[in-house]
């Protein structure tokens, strides 16, 4: 989480060469990973699948956060890395509605992380809308494979309907904000502070 | 025309795997896109890497035989939500400028910390459930008969309420946002007595 080496002349090489050398890396593992599973490489461990699909989740963290210490750009690993994590957690699943769910899990954690980090209070409410997506795709899921009446795409209509809503007040607030502080710094809206 | 039929045929008997293709290749265009909105500093370009986002996500809502709510999803969100937000980013930053940090340094290890604490929450508590999924599925047709149905008797009433929040926000933002040029510069309260400073004629012009 090194803030500051994305500057606006682009990557180094060096970092470059870094983050190109971490997505061979983990495309050669999950390759090996997920053709070894398929083809039976793996039966003779004697450990549950799901096991071995976590402790593989737990290398590729690891590897990634050694290549954040080595001096990689953590906007480069962090992406190929979150992905790796949720096909490996995905792909052994039994039933396609955990997919589904795991991959909005992963994009409400997106959303989270970013609504709690961000500077800029117009970001703070993107990340929101990407939090409301991310419930939109466990209803939808749930209401195709759980449910015969389509219940949860009614409330994925109510959902976006209260979404338009909130970004409408929410930047109208921004706006007002705005004229009075001249800023759109989240750590400067201090006059509620006490 | 058999060439066709079995064509057909072949599709039918691997909409499975075309399923768990599709499903990884928008996995592999959300999540990228999802962290190019928190982590871009062109904050403008991240306006724009949502509407991938939300682009993404309606496809897996096609995945899902939701054909009215992927098509709803482009229309509101990634047209009509994300038109506001580039407005606003443009009114709140005029000269595009790049931002200098996207966060503060001790917000970004607490920020890691709670998204990846929620992320191996969520997905320990979706291990340990088991979910009643059924075999039958219902045809895409029937499922928007069913939404029409479901609004307008079992959920008549939250979508009345639907349109009074619409109709309330639309009125609030236009108050919030609205320029108050009417209002004088300080009310009256606000000023004290003591800052009210007469001028002073300097002893050289008496």
């Amino acid at each position: 989480m090194n803030d500051g080496v994305l500057t606006s002349q682009g990557p180094t090489s060096k970092q470059a060469s870094l983050a190109l050398s971490f997505w061979a890396m983990i495309a050669v593992l999950m390759t090996v990973y997920i053709g070894g599973s398929m083809n039976g490489l793996f039966d003779s461990m004697q450990i549950d699948v799901h096991f071995r699909d976590v402790s593989m989740f737990g290398i590729i963290a690891i590897l990634s956060l050694m290549a954040i210490q080595i001096g990689a750009t953590a906007y480069a690993v962090l992406p190929v890395a979150t992905f790796a994590g949720v096909v490996l957690l995905c792909v052994h699943q039994p039933e396609p509605l955990l997919r589904y769910l795991i991959l909005a899990a992963a994009l409400f954690a997106i959303g989270m992380y970013g609504m709690v980090t961000s500077r800029n209070a117009v970001r703070v409410l993107m990340a929101i809308e990407l939090m409301l997506n991310a419930v939109n795709i466990n209803l939808v899921a749930f209401s195709r494979y759980c449910d015969t009446h389509a219940t949860g795409q009614v409330f994925a209509i109510f959902i976006l309907t209260v979404a338009a809503a909130e970004a409408a007040v929410g930047l109208g607030i921004v706006l007002a904000i705005y004229r009075n502080e001249s800023t759109v710094d989240m750590e400067r809206f201090n006059s509620l502070k006490w | 025309m058999d060439q066709l039929l079995s064509l057909q045929g072949w599709v039918n008997a691997n909409a499975d795997s075309y399923e768990t293709f599709f499903f990884y290749i928008l996995a592999a265009l959300a999540i990228p896109l999802a962290y190019g909105v928190i982590f871009d500093r062109q904050i403008i370009r991240s306006g724009f890497l949502l509407i991938g986002v939300f682009g993404a996500i309606s496809g897996l809502f096609l995945l899902l035989q939701a054909q009215f709510l992927a098509m709803a999803q482009i229309m509101i969100y990634a047209v009509g939500i994300t038109l506001t937000v580039v407005i606003a980013l443009m009114l709140t930053n005029p000269k595009l400028e790049q931002e200098k940090s996207i966060a503060v340094p001790a917000n970004q290890y607490i920020g890691f910390v709670t998204a990846f604490v929620l992320f191996v929450t969520v997905y320990l508590s979706l291990l340990s459930e088991s979910f009643p999924v059924i075999a039958e599925k219902v045809a895409p047709q029937a499922v928007l008969m069913q939404i029409g149905i479901a609004l307008t008797t079992n959920y008549a009433l939250p979508f009345e309420f639907a349109s009074v929040l619409l109709l309330a926000a639309l009125i609030g933002a236009i108050v919030m946002a609205k320029n108050e040029s009417g209002l004088p510069d300080e009310l009256e309260y606000s000023v004290e007595e003591d800052d009210i400073v007469t001028p002073k004629i300097p002893e050289s012009v008496a």
